[in-house]
């Protein structure tokens, strides 16, 4: 077990390495200038020079890799050439949007993918089943702005005035916020790691509302959070639901099931105590891939919702042709999704005691 | 496998180690730091700015200066002084008509000289406690979500009937729709033209048009055959039905243009004379020219822009198509050449695309932003520039009285028109929405109204199209910025609402010399910043000395490059030496 980890750490190297690569080839493949991008297009090519030569884009394209490999070997993604800041602090603002998002919307199709999956399987070919996968099966054809679009119109629109109205975006209502955390505790002197984890942990407003006891604020949150969470979770909750139902079809088949029920068993320890545990590895793997496509798909899910997250940075900066933002945010996206799949394999011992990693 | 696998990775490590270590930027500071410094100024090349005490300042204020020796560094400023600690006078190395439209701009807004200092004319740090004289102050600002604003006070002016002024964005048009819609915003910037059928058909909701000093034209190099005839360009200028391209593409309230200015532009558009109007559109005619000039079965070209959607050119795509159609039937094959932003731009400038659609949105309101830099700025945007042309652009910015800039402008009309550099198409209009229970709005094409605005919980909600990029405008060329920066800020003077006029704001009233090349200003008494220091004249000095002067420590910014002050004023004063690009 111990070996298997470090394995996969050591193997983190070459794979970092390479999305490094890959991703700084990328931003400078791009059609555009950033110059005109971030300076505008009335730049003369006078000024586009001097920017140029400032923010070192006139180096050759090596050097500045070599460049940007030093910096990040220390750590340091340096600063935003659109507004100077330094990306790991755009990165501490950002993130926690889009991690609260993705792990409320793991949660909704988790809990609901399992469940309908679960419904289902346990009552195969009745109208429940069919009505459940047919909905499953227009859940996941079913496109992310498009859905996000639609469920903002009909709660934000259709049911205004009505106790069912949901907010359509952004984070807090307007007039609402919450103080920072190091000002809370009187952190204001940590810096380093330490201001690095309390900046993020403010920045995430859900865990800073519940600590600090704001449970208005907290409240606020939770409900901007409700539209986001079901759009951008409902294709994984469709493919859980599918995957929960046909795996535990499978395993409802075998021998050691009929034993139990003959047993006497009741039916509910049938199902979650012998049959779930081995249907559940395939589960698990799926629930780790939607995790990747849930970030990914926050691109779509914050513009729609005008969200401060990952999405709606990354996709600002792409246009700008902002190089230094593009390349952090890509790099630590990639590594957030290679450590949920090394979970994801590490899940797998636990759930059965036969797989030696 | 294990011992391969960890050679693998060491040899990574050592490539990694090794490019950073051979990285020049890798022990370097933060880019800011990288300015130039003062000192690095060549002297021998550069006149260096002078402060001293104005002689004739109060013996209790000692007013700055910051002066240029001569002129010959190629900017517009000579110098600028604190007369006294209310007056401040700009003289001008050459006569300056628009000057009072310049200096209203919100990039040129004033700061405190003291905080200027403190700060380093860094914009970052500028932006964590913006310190304005504006009718707002900021409460809040939560990166990626929204900007609180509070009502100011101490506002000098008439004090706000927003108290809570808050500012959203959202990149896509629907999305502002839906909040504007759903009742979470009071305002939004730019709906889709698509929707305002729904705006307008909603009870709740209102649509405010306004134009925006712009023009799309046609675009031609008199240096590519056969474009290089003044009779094919007169046939293209007549071929072209702009009526019908303005009926079908362009948003209603959307103008045909006649000539280069909007006609809101006055002195500048002409209502008499050759220039007041475009040749007809008449197809016949132009078959006789067209044979006339020796091109009786017309000819093969490319028809260049690029995909990019702005006021003045909302269908950008459609038009190109609208404009193929309708050259093709006097017989010019043209080949639609769709190209990336920044090369296109680059392209048209040197003079390389034969025929084009590009368009114009005014920076400041005052033709010499149409005129000088399209037609008398050593360009080749329409190939080599005509010589009585530019004579007659450079007369009329070399006055300040308006009836007689006029007459030149009548002039410049009819020579576009003679020489046809381009074809004036259309002025395109836009619109903001707000929820109709908004009370006494006013939109411009230069600002909107929001201190004076009325909504019952004192509270306004706008939603825009993207996030500040900081609030401090001096090095911004971005709308959404310089709005916020609005309503923090005040410059010298401002624009009137809805309107393009120059308005007192920090300076009560200015004077000009008979030329035009010394503006004199007295400035508002009793104004404070929000920090609470008392404004004066050297905060005006301290303030220009940082956007003019490449040497002094106040000119950081965020880009370093003060795009809009080289843009309206020339050069700096003590710029370092231009870099040359790696080969």
């Amino acid at each position: 077990m111990s070996q298997f980890l470090i394995r996969r750490l050591i193997l983190l190297l070459p794979v970092i390495f390479g999305i490094t690569f890959v991703t700084f080839a990328l931003a400078r493949i791009l059609p555009g200038d950033p110059c005109y991008a971030i300076l505008g297009e009335k730049a003369t090519p006078e000024q586009c020079n001097a920017f140029r030569e400032r923010e070192g884009l006139n180096d050759p394209i090596l050097v500045q890799f070599g460049r940007y490999l030093g910096d990040i070997t220390r750590g340091n993604f340096g600063e935003s050439l659109k507004d100077s800041r330094p990306v790991t602090q755009i990165m501490l603002e950002r993130l926690p949007m889009t991690l609260e998002v993705t792990l409320g919307a793991m949660l909704f199709s988790t809990t609901f993918g399992i469940l309908l999956g679960i419904i289902s399987a346990v009552r195969r070919n009745t109208a429940v089943d069919v009505g459940t996968m047919l909905g499953a099966n227009i859940g996941v054809s079913m496109p992310v702005f498009w859905l996000g679009l639609m469920l903002a119109y009909v709660f934000a629109i259709m049911l205004k005035e009505t106790p069912f109205w949901i907010p359509p975006s952004g984070r807090l209502s307007s007039g609402l916020s919450i103080p920072p955390l190091a000002e809370t505790y009187n952190l204001q002197n940590l810096s380093g790691l330490w201001g690095a984890i309390v900046t993020f942990a403010s920045n995430t407003v859900t865990f800073n509302a519940l600590i600090t006891g704001n449970f208005e604020v907290l409240r606020d949150a939770l409900w901007h959070l409700i539209l986001p969470c079901v759009a951008v979770g409902t294709i994984p909750l469709s493919i859980i639901a599918r995957m929960t139902r046909s795996s535990l079809l499978e395993v409802l088949g075998l021998d050691y099931i009929r034993t139990a029920r003959a047993k006497g068993l009741i039916e509910r320890a049938v199902i979650f105590k012998h049959a779930m545990r081995n249907a559940m590895l395939p589960i698990v793997t799926i629930i780790g891939l939607s995790f990747g496509g849930l970030l990914s798909g926050a691109v779509l899910t914050e513009t729609v919702f005008a969200l401060p997250g990952v999405g709606t940075q990354l996709v600002s900066a792409i246009f700008s042709r902002d190089y230094s933002v593009v390349q952090a945010f890509t790099v630590v996206i990639a590594l957030i999704f290679v450590f949920v799949n090394l979970i994801v394999d590490l899940s797998y011992v636990f759930l059965d005691p036969r797989i030696r990693l | 496998m294990k011992r391969n696998l960890f050679a693998l990775i060491s040899l990574l490590a050592l490539t990694s180690m090794l490019l950073a270590a051979c990285g020049p930027a890798a022990t370097e500071a933060p880019a800011a730091t990288e300015e130039p410094a003062p000192t690095e100024a060549p002297a021998t090349e550069a006149p260096a700015a002078t402060e001293a005490p104005a002689t004739e300042a109060p013996s209790d204020f000692a007013g700055d200066k910051v002066e240029s020796p001569d002129c010959d560094y190629g900017g517009e400023f000579k110098s600028i002084e604190a007369v006294d600690q209310y007056t401040v006078k700009f003289s001008l190395c050459y006569p300056d008509p628009a000057f009072l439209s310049k200096v209203a701009f919100a990039a040129f807004s004033i700061q405190d000289a003291d905080y200027l200092n403190e700060t380093g004319g860094d914009s970052a740090t500028l932006s964590e406690a913006p310190n304005g004289t504006g009718p707002y102050k900021v409460a809040e600002w939560v990166r990626g979500d929204h900007i609180t604003f509070e009502a100011n006070p101490d506002f000098w002016g008439e004090a706000p009937t927003i108290d809570t002024l808050i500012f959203r964005w959202s990149s896509e048009a629907s999305a502002r729709l839906l909040e504007l819609q759903s009742g979470t915003a009071d305002g939004i910037f730019l709906p889709s033209e698509d929707d305002y059928e729904t705006i307008e058909g909603d009870p709740s909701l209102a649509l405010y048009p306004y134009e925006t000093g712009n023009i799309f034209y046609i675009g031609m190099a008199n240096t590519i055959p056969p474009f290089d005839n003044d009779q094919v360009r007169q046939a293209v200028a007549m071929a072209i039905n702009k009526q019908q391209i303005v009926d079908n593409f362009y948003p209603a309230g959307s103008a045909v243009a006649e000539q280069f200015v909007p006609p809101s532009f006055s002195p500048g558009f002409s209502t008499e004379g050759d220039g007041a109007t475009w040749y007809e559109y008449d197809p016949e005619a132009v078959k006789a020219l067209l044979a006339e000039a020796g091109f009786p079965d017309g000819f093969d070209v490319n028809l260049s822009y690029r995909d990019v959607v702005r006021v003045y050119l909302p269908n950008v795509n459609q038009v190109a198509q609208e404009i193929q159609a309708q050259l093709a039937e006097i017989g010019i094959n043209v080949t639609i050449n769709k190209m990336e932003s920044g090369p296109f731009l680059e392209s048209a400038a040197a003079g390389n695309e034969a025929l084009y659609l590009l368009g114009w949105g005014m920076d400041y309101p005052d033709a010499t932003n149409f005129y000088d830099f399209h037609f008398a700025s050593n360009a080749m945007r329409f190939g080599n520039e005509w010589p009585d042309l530019v004579d007659e652009i450079k007369a009329a910015a070399q006055l300040g009285d308006p009836a007689e800039r006029q007459v030149h402008y009548d002039n410049v009309n009819a020579l576009i028109k003679e020489h046809v550099p381009m074809i004036p198409v259309a002025h395109g209009t836009t619109a903001n929405a707000m929820k109709a229970e908004v009370g006494n709005v006013v939109m411009g094409p230069l600002n909107e109204n929001f201190e004076q605005m009325t909504t019952d919980s004192g509270q306004l909600v706008w939603v825009q199209s993207a996030e500040p990029i900081n609030l401090y405008c001096g090095d911004e060329t971005d709308g959404e910025t310089l709005r916020a920066c609005e309503q923090i800020y005040d410059s010298l003077l401002g624009y009137e609402f809805g309107g393009v006029a120059p308005v007192p704001a920090l300076a009560e009233s200015w004077e000009p010399n008979a030329d035009a090349t010394e503006w004199t200003f007295t400035l508002r008494q009793g104004v404070t910043f929000h920090n609470g220091a008392t404004f004066d004249a050297n905060d005006v000095v301290a303030t220009y000395a940082g956007l003019w002067d490449a040497s002094n420590p106040n000119h950081k910014g965020n880009t370093g490059v003060f795009e809009y002050f080289t843009g309206f004023f020339s050069q700096f004063l003590n710029a370092p030496p231009e870099a040359t690009p790696t080969p």
